[in-house]
């Protein structure tokens, strides 16, 4: 094996390729990462870059692929990639299920049964919390995509993102697992997760703080580099965060995936040294 | 200035060891938009310009000497310090910093034949002097005349780099170099 696969099998590094599609989104999430809106510069990878990636990165060991924005499903292409991505690793792609309705969910079908997820956010079993942090109608677009996806045979997994999941009240923890169950969703397809302190977050005052000590690394390719998590190509006033990138250079992914797995090897060596285990 | 410097808290990960409390070069802080680069350059600028086989003195005149040529404000100011933290006189270091052979009485035979090879080297097109190349030989070894050939060069890249993105003399440098009257 080489370097990035022995970090990957070694559970150093993830085994799942991140790649940020675009940076433009039709919600303004009070706590996004990346300050994603409507009107930010779309900075999109193109298919043919994400499939270069894909291929290389199954060669270097890789297990899986991740999809991320913006909302990746503004681009018209997006559904016929992922099922040309579903043949060379399997995929789980984020969006906010806001755009599945007529023609472009008609667009999704030829995915049932391939090893696609698509993972869709939905933070609250009430329509009004849910949409304070996502925007109008966010919560009615979704639990209607939910079910419509499931009927059409495509996977589906659901992230909720609380400032504080542990503090979260058990009733509406509740309520929230009935409602992803009506939906179709089981509890293990149901994963929730902290807000991050990075992006428009910051200006928010919200979440946790986080550096490449607290995170699990994972290889994420953007259209401005290579970075050491999904949680790495933040912006913020609308500066792109530079502390957790690892190169400019995304292709060949073995430049960026190389510098990674080092990182964490030395980070690993670190550690250890810290706990006085050396 | 056309890339801004990279703050220490927003350094890539392959550029924080190259950061410290200290302070941190601007070719450091520059290079860190590449931290790829960052991470060849810098260890190859140690190599090449750092302690090695060839001693600090005798480094430092090919490089400020280099630099004079080159009209590099930020290296002629930053090798003038370690010229003079290198066993230089003021009087050296300014007979450098004007970048001819007017001053080089002040040098050695052998100086003077590594200065004539910077000259030849750094401060012209095509091939260089078959006399520069000869006066060189007599006073260094092959792997001498390897290492200073390579410090010139490595030198006319770097002026060319601090020149084009107008890196910034540092305070302390500016200061020292008056106190030396430099």
């Amino acid at each position: 094996m080489g370097a990035v696969a022995d970090a990957i099998a070694g559970g150093g590094m993830g085994g799942r390729l991140w790649l940020y599609s675009n940076y433009h989104c039709n919600l303004s999430c009070s706590y996004c990462l990346t300050e994603s809106s409507p009107g930010v510069r779309r900075r999109v990878l193109d298919a043919a870059a994400i499939l270069a990636g894909a291929r290389e990165a199954r060669e270097l060991g890789f297990t899986g692929v991740g999809i991320t924005g913006g909302e990746p499903f503004l681009l018209e292409w997006m559904p016929a990639l992922l099922a040309e991505l579903a043949e060379i690793l399997p995929v789980i792609v984020l969006s906010n299920a806001t755009l599945f309705t007529g023609r472009r969910l008609a667009a999704l079908e030829p995915l049932a049964g391939l090893p696609v997820r698509i993972q869709i956010s939905l933070d609250s079993a009430s329509p009004q919390e849910n949409d304070a942090m996502r925007g109008p109608e966010n919560f009615a677009k979704a639990v209607a995509a939910i079910p419509a996806l499931v009927e059409r045979g495509i996977g589906v997994r659901i992230a909720t993102t609380l400032e504080d999941p542990a503090g979260q009240d058990p009733a509406e923890r509740d309520r929230l697992c009935e409602l992803h169950r009506s939906l179709g969703i089981g509890d293990e397809d149901h994963i929730v997760r902290p807000i991050i302190r990075r992006g428009r977050a910051v200006a928010g005052d919200m979440g946790l703080a986080v550096g490449f000590d607290e995170i699990e690394p994972e290889l994420t390719i953007t259209a401005d580099g290579a970075f050491a998590s999904p949680f790495g190509p933040t912006v913020r006033a609308g500066e792109l965060d530079t502390d957790l990138l690892v190169t400019r250079t995304v292709a060949p992914l073995s430049v960026p995936a190389g510098a990674l797995a080092r990182l964490v090897g030395s980070a690993e060596s670190g550690r250890d040294a810290r706990l006085g285990i050396r | 200035m056309l890339a801004r410097p990279v703050a220490a808290s927003q350094a890539p990960l392959l550029a924080r060891p190259y950061y410290s409390e200290q302070g941190t070069s601007p070719i450091v802080t520059s290079l860190a938009h590449v931290p790829e680069a960052l991470a060849v350059t810098m260890p190859f600028i140690a190599t090449v310009l750092g302690p090695s086989a060839i001693g600090a003195r005798t480094k430092e005149l090919a490089i400020l000497r280099t630099s004079a040529r080159l009209g590099c404000e930020y290296c002629v100011s930053s090798h003038s310090v370690v010229a003079l933290d290198s066993g230089c006189t003021a009087a050296e270091v300014s007979a450098l910093r004007v970048g001819t052979d007017e001053g080089d009485a002040v040098f050695s035979a052998s100086e003077r034949a590594l200065l004539g090879w910077v000259d030849a080297v750094a401060g012209a097109t095509g091939a260089v002097a078959p006399t520069a190349a000869a006066d060189l030989a007599a006073h260094y070894d092959e792997a001498e005349i390897v290492e200073l050939t390579l410090l010139c060069a490595a030198t006319v890249m770097l002026n060319r780099y601090c020149t084009a993105l107008g890196l910034p003399v540092s305070a302390a440098t500016v200061e020292r170099l008056a106190a030396e009257g430099l």
